[in-house]
Formats: structure tokens, C-alpha cells, sequence
């Protein structure tokens, strides 16, 4: 009698805590994302394992000797260990080699030059630096191969490559480069540095911003000289940001599919992810292996990265109140250093436009002059009557591509709001039950696709949905791109909703304020520009990613990154190119446009 | 006309004890204060009674209805338990400008329009904030910031209000014109107050009642002179007043209702007004600074060792054999350091045993020979 009594209490108890529980949003949010990003993500990366050990048809089934779907140790064997006509070390550690290179010079050449101009922009009084620092982000906002086509079709010339035609360099100048300039290690390695020195930039600028100016002081009034405070006291404090930077840009070297494409695969130079993509077709089983490899990398600079940031807190918390920092008199040397910059900025961010304009009408390649030019491949008609080659109109009266700029919008406008909206959401939950398991967890899994390789993450995702007969289409590659930019978003969820007070919430919350209303009338508005952005990074990203799609899309014509690449496989150059400049204005005007409406801007989201 | 019960109610964070088995009555209509160090549990203590923490164990009620039982697994929410709270921060919202801030809450309750502009406008004069209605928080001083939330917080008229360290953003001056205005409010509005606080100035200056905490676990629960002068423990004692008790370690010789105590060079005879309960010879006598009677002449001999005058009062730091005492003088007066002077001991001396947790066993007088 008297146990059922205490039984009967104890089944209150519980089920009084779990009312309580499930009563505060951020627990269910949490629980949601919990399943909903183990289906997206866990799944997908098992199933992609499982791909490892099985037998393909076709192609692999007759090299295995083996009957397709059976389980097997061949591909890790045929991959790691075959030394029968170098395979292994061709397919597999010659790319592995030159990616570790590849990314290690370009994480380098991003951290000297953001940090150097971060520096600069921060701590002197250089001149013109309202236009350096609005200047700089343009390359990360634009798609990553642009440089790498810019670089190509500057300095390419009929002895190297492909050898099919002289670049501007060539033609113009003739001065013919050298293969190691113009593709290759050295070419990959700094297109992707100054791609990715923004990050440098924004993280370490960040920081400098950021330091209390006392620290300065302080040495100085203890009479040391100024490059040994630099030395001493700034570099140390940024070193962590310096840190963080270099793990970033390793990262997302390394799963750059785009730029080694274009400069390194006419030379028959591979880095891991442009393997994988040509394995892909015939021998998938050791292709899921190489995107193995590259996640385990990217979980390893994962927890690499957090080691270093957690110690970056005690920096960061010192912000003094001191806010006039005693800048750095350049002096003569202010004039020229600014020159020098804008023009490496205008070399970077406005001539590959330039450039891509010009060769988008010329007729003949290398041939420059007025006479050689058309806006023929822009809004010409009967191409085909004249030209040997290409699309009958101009691009600009073509469905096709208009329909793709339609598709695309389409779907970055969708993964930019499913992402953003989920990033808020995990971003709340994860910052009001900051510290307990179940948001540790959430918070890891959302930022676990910023590790897998765009290239790979598709592959997975094409794997998986050969089993999901309904995932098809528009539904998997904008289910694919709101999985993938999650990350982007939930980090800038995460990072505001930290900054606001729990006080904020709770002082509505007690005149009975209902959740949603919460959110929409007190949280979002406060923290609108940190939320937007959350938007906004994946939408740019959305807009001018190819790699996450390009084993994909239904056909080549579905989106215009996609075009783009069959044009320029076909060598219908100045399609290409018109193509190219299309995308990038769309997406320059993408982001000018919300910046000037909402304020959102992409240097609030990059990062960390 | 509320009370609040808490019974048995403990928070724990994982292995972490908040608050442990907490036991607490709050009469209607009082100024309550829960006092103590950073970490002791007097916020959790708070938010648990305003729903915005979940308790592990226990029960409360307010005003005869009950809001949590773990046992009966009822659980109201904050908005249902018809309170309010003013945060430390204010959390006074940005984007809302000062009317926007009070009429938000109001709109939420369905008032109708008129009403809530006159309920607002009431609010705005009551406390003089009428001109700033339409600027933005970011807009208005510290203490202007913090009547606006007072007004946010009042204006659904709750019967009981919560306050977490409210005055700690503010500046010195400002905190003592907020009490004076605080104390006022709590007689205009007729409801029960709870105030959370580490400044044991400002319990003592403000409640009927102090419920002074430490670790999780309730010390003492009494109006605030009442603490002063018998402070249940040492914990308690060396907590309520500044500058702090004067506390000897010492051995005594315990004799009904007097002992012969000796601490150093000291020695006297404690004249206590009921048996003293002390368990091993080891005692600690406490001394208020303001009953150590500095003099010219009589007494015994001590050197100064800092004079710290403020105006009003004095505070000096005497050196007896390397034993420092702290004395408080009505006045100014500059001793010169390193000048000698004599003390007495007048008014009340308690002694504590260390044995039994530093438990006040005997409150009286000390006599020095």
C-alpha cells in the first residue's frame, strides 16, 4: 500500500521534471536539431563508410574480381598499397602530398597578407584605408575560381598546359610564362591564399580592433621601443587568431575543388579533392576513401582549432576601455605602401572583372583589338551561322541561362532561409543551455559539415539518395546546401545570441509573453544585423558554389556554376566568361543589395 | 496581500548544491532581503521562486496557491505566478523606446489602449521619468535606465516583486537616493518585496527581514538589527556590519553564567545573561568596532597603528602585542600613526565556539583587566 504511494509520488516527480524540461523552447529546439542533424549528417557519413568496403558494379566489380555489393577490403588495399605501376603513389600519396603543400603555402600567404593589412588598416595611420578594407572581402565573396580563371587566362600561352591560345600576357606583351608560374603548385597555392586572406583579415583585424590599448601603453611607458612591442606584446596577443586562421584556411584549402581544377588538372597536378572527383566515375569505392581521409583532416583541425580558441578566451575578454589607440606614423613610407596595396587590391578584386568583360567579346583568342570584338556572345542571334561553336544567341537571350540564374536564386534564397532560420534556432538553444551535454553536442553536429569537403559532402549526399528513392532534384540539393551552410549560420546564431543577456528573454517571459512572440518581437529585432548575416553568408555561398553540386544537379544546365564549368570544359571560351561575369555581378548585387537594406555584412559572419 | 512558502527546496546542478533544503516564510507586505556572498544560492533562491528556475526538491507557494511541488509534479510558469522581477542589467529592451518598454508587457495582457497609455502615464510620473518616454535605453543614464525598469516591472501591478542586485550598476550616490526611493515604493505599492544583494548596507538599510545565506544553506533569517547584535554565527556576524566585528581567538575558563577568557596579551571576565554553552575551552570573542571606547587614559595601552577619518566617524586600527583592533570613533580625529592611546571595551561582546561551527553560545559584556 504504502510502496504504491511512493510509487505513485516518484511517477509525479518524473513526470513533473519532464513537463518542466519540455516546457523551456530550447530543450525541444535542441532535442529536434539532435535527430534531425544525426539523420543529416551522422547518417549520410556512415553510409559513406559502408560505401568503402562494397563492391561497385560496372568498372570496379571486373578490376575486384569481385560481384558488385559484396563486402571488401579492396579499394583501401588497391588504394594504399599497390605498387604496381606507381598506382598508389599516383592515385593516392602524390595528391595527399601536394594538397599538404598546397594548403600549408596558401594558409601562410593568406595570414602575411590579411594580417599584415589587417595590421596596417588597425594600427597606423596609412592612407586610403577606407577603400582597402571595403576592398578586401571582394575576393571571398566572389567564387573562389574566379582568380584562378583570371590567373589562367592572363598568363596562359601556347607552350604550356593545354596550349591552346595566348593569354593577355602573351598576346599583348609577349612575355611568355613559364608552366610552374602559371599552373601548379605555386599558382593553386596563392589564388587560394589571397581567397581566403580575408579571413586573416577579419580574424586577426578583429582582435587588433579589439586590444586594449593599455597593454601598448604600458610597454611604452616602461621605455621599449616600438618594433619590440610589436614583437612582444601585439604578436603574442594575436597569435591565437593567427592560429585560428591558418587551421581555417588549411581546411578549406584543402577542400577546394575549383581553383585546382583550373590550374593544376591541365598539367595532370591532383590534390586530393580533384582525385576524388575524377575517381568518382569509375572506381567510387576508393573515391569514398580519399573523402574519408579528407574528413578525418578536417575533424582533426577541428579539434586542433578548439584547443586554440578556448585559450584565446583570456585574450579576448581583456577589452579595455581605453579606446584611443596611438597609431603608428608611417610617415613617407604611408604613401607608397598604400599604393602599393590598392593596386595588389585592384589586381585582385577589379581586373579578373576586367578581364573577364574582354575576353567575353573578343572573337578570335588573343587577339585584342577593337575589331576583334563583339557583344555577339552576350546578345547576339544565329550564332550558329557564324560560329563553328557554342550556343546559337547570347547568353543573355537564352532560356537556358536564364533559367539556371532563376534555379539558382531560387535555391540559394532557399538554403539561405532554411539555413539562417535554423541557425537562429540552434544558436537560442545552444546559448540558453550553454554548458549542458545536449547543447555541446548540437552545437558540434551543426558545425560538422563545415569539415566535409563540399565535393565529398555531395559525394555522400549522392550516395545516399541512390537509396532515398524521393530525395531528387530541387529537394536534395537545397536539403544539401542548408545542411552544408548551416555552420555559417549557426555560428553567427550561436555568437549573438551569446552577447544577449538571458535577462532580455526573461524580462518578457515573466509578463507572460508567448515564445514565438519572444523570439519575433524582442530577440531577432535586437540582434537583426548578427542574425542577418547568418542569411546572407549562404546565400553568397550558395549562389556561386560549384563543387557542393556538380555530382548533383539533374543535368550541367540546372545552375549556372554548373554551365559554367560544362562551357569551359567545351572551350566555348567566351560563354564562359560571360557566364562567369554574370555570376559574379548576381552575387556582388546580392550582397551590396541586403548590406544597404539590413546592414548585414559578410565580415560579421566569416570565421571562427 | 501575498506570503511566500518555501519548503524543503533545493537546487542542484548536477553534483553542484545551489540551494540545500531551504526553508523559508515571507509575510505579505515585507521587505525581504537575501543576503550574502557571490555563489551562495541567493539568485537561484530568487528565480526559483519566480519560476524561472526549475528546483530539484521541495515545494512553494504563494499566497496560499502552490506553484511548485516537486512531489505533486506541479510546476506554473513564471507569467501565471503573478510577480515581477527587475533584473540586475535592467534588461530594459533596446529596440523599444521608453513607453514602447512599459506598454509591451501590458499589450501582452490584452489591456486595451487606453488603459495601458494611462497605466503607462501613471508609471512615467510616479517616477519621474515623464520626459524621456520616447528615447531609447541607450539613450538615458544609468539611473534613469533603472526607473524605466522599475516602471517596465511595475506596471502590471504585481503582487510581489523581485529584485536582483539592482542598484549594483549604479554609482555610490545614486544607489543611496535609489534606496531611499526604493523603501518608498514598497510602502506606495503595497506588495511584497524579495531584494537579492551582496552589500549587507544596503539589507540592513532596506528590509524587515534579512535571510543571510552561505553555500546553499540558510545562516540566519531575522530583522536586520536583530543580526547585528546577535548574529547567529560567525558566518553572520562577520557579514553584517563595516567596518567588520573584531574577532579574538582565545581560550576561557567557563563558569555558569561568566567565563575568565585570556586571547594573547588580553585578559578579562565575560559577564553573559544565561549560561554559556561552550564545548571545549576554545572560544573567539566578537567585538563591534563602535564598542571599543578609545581614550586619552584609561584602559590599557595600545599603539595606532592607521587612522582612517572620514568625517563623520573615525576608523582606527590599533595595535595591542600584534593583535590589530578596530575601533570606530564618532568624529574626526586624526591620531598621528605609531602614537599611542588607551582602549576599553564597552557595550556588547559575543563569544563563539569553533567547535560547534562557530555557533554563538553566550552574548554579553567584557570586562578587561
Amino acid at each position: 500500500m504504502e510502496q504504491a504511494g511512493i510509487r505513485k509520488i516518484q511517477m509525479r516527480r518524473l513526470q513533473g521534471r519532464a513537463h518542466a524540461w519540455l516546457s523551456k523552447p530550447a530543450n525541444v529546439i535542441l532535442m529536434i536539431f539532435l535527430v534531425a542533424l544525426t539523420l543529416l549528417t551522422l547518417y549520410p557519413l556512415l553510409s559513406m563508410l559502408t560505401e568503402t568496403f562494397t563492391i561497385h558494379t560496372g568498372r570496379e566489380a571486373r578490376a575486384a574480381g569481385q560481384k558488385a555489393g559484396e563486402l571488401s577490403l579492396y579499394h583501401f588495399r588497391r588504394l594504399f598499397l599497390t605498387s604496381e605501376n606507381d598506382y598508389s603513389s599516383i592515385q593516392f600519396y602524390q595528391p595527399f602530398f601536394n594538397t599538404l603543400i598546397v594548403s600549408v603555402s596558401s594558409s601562410v600567404i593568406a595570414i602575411l597578407f590579411g594580417g599584415v593589412v589587417a595590421f596596417l588598416v588597425t594600427r597606423t595611420n596609412l592612407k586610403y584605408k577606407k577603400f582597402i578594407s571595403g576592398v578586401f572581402t571582394f575576393p571571398y565573396i566572389m567564387p573562389a575560381w574566379t582568380l584562378a580563371l583570371f590567373w589562367e587566362t592572363f598568363f596562359k600561352n601556347v607552350n604550356i598546359g593545354l596550349k591552346t591560345s595566348n593569354g593577355i600576357m602573351a598576346s599583348v606583351f609577349g612575355i611568355f610564362m613559364p608552366e610552374w608560374f602559371v599552373y601548379g603548385a605555386f599558382p593553386i597555392a596563392l589564388v587560394l591564399g589571397l581567397h581566403y586572406a580575408p579571413f586573416a583579415y577579419i580574424l586577426i583585424g578583429g582582435i587588433l580592433r579589439n586590444m586594449d590599448a593599455n597593454l601598448e601603453e604600458a610597454a611604452t611607458i616602461l621605455k621599449t621601443s616600438r618594433p619590440r612591442i610589436i614583437w612582444r606584446i601585439t604578436l603574442p596577443i594575436v597569435k591565437p587568431a593567427m592560429l585560428s586562421t591558418f587551421l581555417l584556411v588549411f581546411a578549406s584549402s584543402m577542400s577546394a575543388y575549383s581553383v585546382p581544377v583550373f590550374l593544376g588538372s591541365p598539367v595532370r597536378y591532383y590534390v586530393l579533392s580533384t582525385k576524388m572527383k575524377s575517381l568518382m566515375d569509375s572506381y567510387p569505392g576508393q573515391a569514398y576513401i580519399i573523402v574519408g581521409v579528407m574528413i578525418l583532416f578536417g575533424v582533426a583541425i577541428l579539434l586542433l582549432n578548439q584547443k586554440v580558441t578556448n585559450s584565446r578566451k583570456q585574450f579576448t575578454t581583456v577589452t579595455g576601455k581605453s579606446g584611443q589607440i596611438s597609431k603608428i606614423n608611417l610617415g613617407r613610407a604611408n604613401r607608397p605602401i598604400a599604393i602599393l596595396l590598392v593596386i595588389i587590391l585592384l589586381m585582385v578584386a577589379v581586373v579578373p572583372l576586367v578581364t573577364f568583360a574582354l575576353e567575353s567579346v573578343i572573337i578570335k583568342a588573343g587577339d585584342y583589338t577593337l575589331g576583334n570584338m563583339t557583344l555577339d556572345f552576350w546578345i547576339g542571334t544565329e550564332l550558329d551561322k557564324r560560329l563553328d561553336q557554342g550556343d546559337s544567341t547570347g547568353i543573355l537571350l537564352n532560356p537556358k541561362v536564364w533559367n539556371a540564374l532563376g534555379y539558382s536564386l531560387g535555391l540559394a534564397v532557399t538554403c539561405a532561409l532554411a539555413a539562417g532560420t535554423c541557425g537562429i534556432l540552434v544558436g537560442y538553444g545552444v546559448a540558453k543551455r550553454r554548458g549542458s551535454r545536449l547543447a555541446s553536442w548540437v552545437n558540434s553536429l551543426s558545425f560538422f559539415p563545415y569539415l566535409m569537403p563540399s565535393l565529398a559532402f555531395g559525394a555522400i549526399y549522392l550516395a545516399m539518395s541512390s537509396r532515398v528513392t524521393w530525395l531528387r532534384g530541387f529537394l536534395l540539393l537545397a536539403l544539401v546546401g542548408s545542411v552544408k551552410y548551416l555552420p555559417f549560420a549557426s555560428r553567427s546564431g550561436v555568437n549573438a545570441m551569446l552577447q544577449l543577456s538571458g535577462e532580455i528573454e526573461e524580462a518578457a517571459l515573466i509578463t507572460g509573453v508567448p515564445w514565438w512572440k519572444r523570439m519575433l518581437r524582442v530577440i531577432f529585432p535586437i540582434q537583426k544585423s548578427s542574425f542577418l548575416s547568418g542569411y546572407l553568408l549562404p546565400l553568397v555561398s550558395c549562389m556561386r558554389e560549384l563543387s557542393l553540386f556538380v555530382l548533383l544537379v539533374p543535368t550541367s544546365n540546372t545552375i549556372l556554376t554548373t554551365m559554367l564549368m560544362q562551357y569551359s570544359e567545351k572551350g566555348w571560351a567566351q560563354f564562359g566568361n560571360a557566364i562567369n561575369l554574370l555570376i559574379i555581378i548576381v552575387v556582388l548585387l546580392v550582397n551590396f543589395i541586403v548590406n544597404k537594406l539590413t546592414g548585414a555584412s559578410i565580415d560579421k559572419g566569416v570565421g571562427g | 496581500m501575498p506570503e511566500i512558502r518555501l519548503n524543503n527546496v533545493s537546487k542542484r546542478f548536477g553534483k553542484f548544491v545551489a540551494v540545500d533544503n531551504l526553508n523559508l516564510d515571507i509575510e505579505s507586505n515585507a521587505f525581504i532581503t537575501l543576503l550574502g556572498p557571490s555563489g551562495c544560492g541567493k539568485t537561484t533562491t530568487l528565480r526559483m521562486i519566480a519560476g524561472l528556475e526549475t528546483p530539484t526538491e521541495g515545494s512553494i507557494s504563494i499566497d496560499g496557491k502552490v506553484v511548485f511541488d516537486a512531489d505533486r509534479g506541479i510546476n506554473l510558469p513564471p507569467n501565471k505566478r503573478d510577480v515581477g522581477f527587475l533584473f540586475q542589467n535592467y534588461a530594459l529592451w533596446p529596440h523599444m523606446t521608453v513607453y514602447q518598454n512599459i506598454a509591451f508587457g501590458l499589450e501582452n495582457l490584452k489591456w486595451d489602449k487606453k488603459r495601458i497609455r494611462e497605466r503607462a502615464n501613471e508609471l512615467l510620473k510616479m517616477l519621474r521619468i515623464e520626459q524621456f518616454e520616447s528615447r531609447y535605453p541607450s539613450e538615458l543614464s544609468g539611473g534613469q535606465q533603472q526607473r524605466v525598469a522599475i516602471a517596465r516591472t511595475l506596471a502590471p501591478g504585481p503582487k510581489v516583486l523581485f529584485m536582483d542586485e539592482p542598484l549594483s550598476n549604479l554609482d555610490a550616490k545614486l544607489r543611496m537616493e535609489m534606496r531611499t526611493e526604493l523603501k518608498r515604493l514598497h510602502k506606495d505599492t503595497d506588495s511584497t518585496f524579495v531584494y537579492v544583494t551582496h552589500d549587507q548596507l544596503e539589507a540592513m538599510t532596506l528590509s524587515t527581514r534579512v535571510c543571510i545565506m552561505e553555500n546553499g544553506v540558510l545562516q540566519q533569517y531575522a530583522p536586520p538589527l536583530t543580526m547585528y547584535n546577535e548574529p547567529a554565527n560567525l558566518f553572520v556576524a562577520d557579514f553584517m556590519g563595516n567596518p567588520t566585528m573584531n574577532f579574538l581567538d582565545g581560550e576561557a575558563k567557563v563558569n555558569g553564567n561568566t567565563a575568565e577568557v585570556s586571547f594573547g596579551t588580553l585578559h578579562g571576565v565575560f559577564h553573559a545573561s544565561a549560561p554559556i554553552d561552550l564545548k571545549t575551552s576554545r572560544c573567539v570573542l566578537g567585538i563591534r568596532p563602535e564598542f571599543i571606547h578609545i581614550s586619552e587614559t584609561e584602559g590599557i595601552r595600545a599603539s595606532v597603528y592607521s587612522t582612517l577619518p572620514s568625517g563623520m566617524e573615525t576608523t582606527v586600527k590599533l595595535d595591542v602585542g600584534g593583535t590589530l583592533l578596530t575601533a570606530v570613533v564618532f568624529g574626526g580625529v586624526d591620531y598621528p600613526v605609531d602614537s599611542t592611546v588607551c582602549f576599553a571595551f564597552s557595550g556588547r561582546a559575543i563569544l563563539f565556539d569553533r567547535e560547534q561551527g562557530g555557533k554563538n553560545v553566550a552574548e554579553g559584556t567584557m570586562e578587561l583587566m
